[in-house]
């Protein structure tokens, strides 16, 4: 999964622990506007297993997914 | 027979709104929100809101601010976890003399295991200059902790000043913002305490706001909570409560407040024979307020007010026991005598003009009645 499109904001959730890495990310979303785009850094492991999960789960669009050096980077679409 | 409560510095009333948001999470929202699982997610939810709410308060990030149990922790871990974490041969605090003992505790502890702790001067109002920090700092300098408002006499800081003095030698500024939290602008500090029953949040609950990019050493360790820097099960309904009560102050109350403790201190000063401002007239926590009753035992007076339904201090509760005077008023340069028959009074967005009035008559029948014994 890619996306090119530019995002409107950054979280960087690198060495933030499950669940809070989720919860954090679910706030900073809530503070966005639908279909803003939030790029998210989160640690290999579980947070990249737990986070992506958590954020669709809450009705928001996963749009790219790509592992970066020692981390994962997200672009996450706001949901309406 | 009244009942006027005038010691909001030592603690506050807990505003409703605030113990009904944190509710659930004593009863069925009960999850530990270190736990993935829908029960943890909402609780790690609540706390995160609350963490976003109090970095708004203190213009700070989320990621920068810590939980912990309440002020005390917040400063120690100022404190020690910065010495712990400085490197070797960097032994050195400033500090000012008007702290907390949560502040000049472990600094004299630190100096016990070799640290060298500078204490600035302060001048008759309790303000510290910036030139004396500058002064104080040396290349071994790790921290600076001033308080942003004294929490006997209310003398509010020059912290930005101060701030960037220490910018200009890259040391870290701690202030301790317990007593000023949501009532003063958020100042430039890299350490700032702050904590919930101060602001008619709940006892129990505190953090630090920790800049990004500075390190410090926990105090506690264990399940890796909070990035590792405070381990311990997460207190979410004191979290959410600390973060409801950050988010329901107003600047109006804040002036509102201040008017009412000016009329306060009109009646005090001008009905009472010999009373005087312990403090500064100007740059004071609007809450506060401390007067210098001589002839008076501040004892004899705490009491006597409170059989009389006024609940009023001598100054900090965390040494009210204590039997030296005030180090607070003593520095200022209080005598000792004069430091005794001295009454700290603090109001709340819950004080009135009634209770002013009537704290003021209650007080100089009190004063007057004292006076008269042999």
């Amino acid at each position: 999964m890619t996306d090119d499109r530019k995002p409107d904001e950054h979280l960087d959730l690198r060495g933030v622990r499950c669940p809070a890495n989720s919860a954090r990310a679910l706030v900073r979303l809530q503070g966005m506007d639908a279909g803003q785009l939030l790029e998210i850094l989160v640690d290999d492991g579980e947070p990249i297993a737990h986070v992506p999960e958590v954020l669709d789960d809450e009705g928001h669009r996963i749009l790219s997914q790509v592992r970066t050096q020692g981390a994962w980077r997200l672009v996450v679409a706001v949901g309406g | 027979m009244a009942t006027i409560y005038l010691d909001n510095a030592s603690t506050t009333q807990p505003d409703a709104r605030v113990l009904d948001a944190m509710a659930p999470y004593s009863a069925e929202q009960f999850g530990n929100a270190a736990a993935t699982h829908a029960h943890g997610r909402t609780a790690a939810q609540a706390v995160e809101q609350a963490r976003a709410g109090i970095a708004r308060a203190l213009s700070a990030l989320p990621e920068e601010i810590v939980f912990c149990s309440g002020g005390t922790e917040a400063n120690n871990f100022a404190i020690l976890g910065t010495a712990w974490a400085a490197p070797p041969g960097k032994r050195h605090l400033v500090v000012s003399p008007i702290e907390h003992a949560s502040i000049l505790a472990p600094c004299a502890w630190l100096e016990q295991q070799g640290w060298h702790v500078t204490r600035l001067p302060v001048d008759s109002e309790g303000f510290v200059d910036p030139d004396d920090v500058r002064r104080a700092l040396r290349p071994e300098t790790v921290l600076v902790s001033v308080g942003q408002a004294n929490n006997e006499i209310g003398t509010l800081q020059p912290i930005d000043a101060i701030a960037a003095v220490c910018a200009e030698r890259c040391v870290p500024l701690h202030t301790d913002a317990c007593q000023s939290f949501t009532r003063v602008a958020p100042v430039g500090a890299d350490l700032v305490a702050v904590n919930g029953h101060k602001i008619h949040g709940p006892k129990g609950i505190g953090a630090l706001r920790i800049r990004s990019g500075l390190r410090l050493e926990p105090l506690l360790r264990g399940g890796g909570q909070e990035s590792g820097l405070r381990a311990g099960t997460l207190n979410t309904p004191g979290i959410v409560g600390l973060g409801c009560a950050a988010g329901l102050a107003t600047a109006d109350e804040a002036l509102k407040i201040g008017k009412l403790r000016d009329d306060l201190a009109e009646s005090i000063l001008a009905g009472i024979d010999g009373a005087r401002l312990n403090g500064p007239r100007v740059n004071r926590l609007c809450t506060n307020l401390n007067v210098c009753l001589s002839g008076c035992s501040g004892r004899r007076l705490v009491a006597a007010l409170s059989r009389l339904g006024v609940s009023v201090s001598r100054g900090s509760a965390c040494a009210s026991g204590a039997t030296q005077p005030s180090h607070v008023l003593t520095a200022i340069g209080l005598t000792a005598e004069d430091a005794d028959s001295s009454l700290r009074l603090t109001l709340s967005k819950w004080t009135t003009a009634d209770d002013i009035v009537t704290a003021t008559s209650i007080l100089r029948d009190a004063v007057r009645a004292l006076r008269s014994l042999p």
